[in-house]
């Protein structure tokens, strides 16, 4: 009997994020809204406080922030499979589609109709872009060490061309360091000091 | 061996994506655009604007499609599935894993000190990268001639179709009805049906430059 409940809520878990997979254009918070609304308000598998913890996770973890919500929403759900099978869910409507329009896209790509068109939505892409770095810089204090790191970054990626993992690993681990020295008599830093903390340097 | 690379490849660019979504383009012009050469920037871009208007995270499809070429061309259309999903299982296989074990360890994995560290400094050099990734898109779409890393031998040219096209768009970027910003899909729809217009009907390009 508990065995086939786990099985239904594996399924529930799968189909919940198929349809969020699905629905979902553009990825990232979109998503999340998504989530939100399903999953929070509706189904009431996850409370609002762990869905504020979800976002802290999703976004200072590796990987796409969509898919991250959604492992944690199933590992939350239905334990390690759950967590598996709700990421599973998440991805494959999208697969589906992109296998099949890959397909077309590279069959036609030498099409001069199909060129103007792309040459057209590169324009529209340049855009998107930008908006991606003022999205991503919003929620970063602007002290003059963080606007240094973003110039330095910069500068290594554009003019030298250093590849983009070895910058990110090394500016991770300079930021070891720098905590490491800031806080070495705290084993812990409280979120909440640790952003208080920066405040009070930009005062 | 080139599933082995392929999947190697997307670990990486899944296991250092940090910030979501753009913040993959950095690493995808590294590993897959320069290393690799498995697609031209063209095809990047090109596929962004597929991605954006498809369901599911872009960084996501993008995978998909890069593992589907890659297969493709070795051997047609059942290969190219197999690239794709060997690329799409990587890319989120590590923060599968990671996500799982922070969930088991939430409270001290966020108050560590050395995780924050590790965070306060990659979050900003995040934005330097996205930003570098933008200046290269621009670049290649309205002065296709410059080359960063020799900028004393780069020619200047301006291609001003394009040039038009992007002011065009970016200017749409700021009108919003009813409080609200418009779709990316709208921008890449005006983005496809000008450039048949401009590149492809009236071919301006030629007549300009």
């Amino acid at each position: 009997m508990k065995n086939k409940d786990k099985k239904n809520s594996l399924w529930d878990v799968f189909l919940a994020f198929f349809k969020i997979g699905l629905c979902t254009f553009g990825g990232g918070y979109a998503m999340v809204s998504v989530i939100e609304r399903d999953l929070v308000n509706n189904k009431k598998w996850i409370t609002a406080e762990d869905m504020m913890n979800m976002l802290v996770i999703a976004e200072s973890t590796p990987g796409v922030i969509a898919i991250n919500s959604a492992t944690f929403v199933g590992y939350k759900r239905a334990g390690v499979l759950g967590g598996i099978v709700a990421t599973l869910g998440a991805v494959m409507p999208s697969f589906l589609i992109i296998s099949v329009l890959s397909y077309f896209i590279l069959a036609v790509q030498n099409n001069i109709w199909i060129n103007a068109a792309f040459r057209g939505i590169r324009c529209a892409v340049v855009i998107l872009i930008i908006n991606a770095v003022i999205k991503l810089s919003k929620p970063i204090k602007k002290t003059w060490l963080t606007v240094l790191c973003i110039v330095i970054a910069f500068v290594l990626s554009t003019f030298l061309e250093i590849n983009a993992i070895y910058i990110i690993l090394g500016s991770g681990l300079l930021g070891i360091i720098y905590y490491g020295i800031k806080y070495r008599k705290m084993k812990e830093v409280p979120t909440e000091t640790a952003n208080q903390d920066e405040k009070k340097e930009e005062e | 061996m080139v599933f082995l690379q392929l999947f190697w490849t997307y670990f990486k660019i899944g296991l250092f994506t940090i910030g979501g979504g753009y913040a993959m383009l950095p690493m995808v012009y590294s590993e897959v655009v320069d290393g690799m050469g498995w697609i031209s920037e063209s095809q990047m871009l090109d596929f962004i604007g597929i991605a954006e208007s498809t369901p599911g995270p872009f960084a996501i499809n993008l995978a998909t499609f890069v593992g589907f070429s890659v297969g493709e061309n070795l051997g047609g259309v059942f290969i190219g599935l197999l690239g794709a999903i060997t690329a799409t299982i990587a890319v989120v296989l590590p923060s599968l894993i990671i996500i799982i074990i922070v969930s088991i360890l939430f409270d001290k994995f966020i108050k560590n000190k050395y995780v924050q560290g590790f965070f306060f400094g990659v979050r900003p050099v995040v934005v330097g990268l996205v930003l570098s990734a933008a200046a290269t898109v621009l670049f290649s779409v309205v002065m296709p001639n410059v080359d960063f890393t020799d900028l004393a031998n780069s020619s200047w040219d301006i291609n001003w179709a394009s040039l038009a096209l992007t002011a065009l768009i970016s200017g749409l970027f700021f009108v919003k009805i009813k409080g609200k910003r418009l779709h990316p899909i709208f921008f890449i729809v005006i983005g496809a049906v000008v450039g048949i217009l401009i590149f492809g009907v009236f071919d301006l390009e030629k007549s300009i430059m």
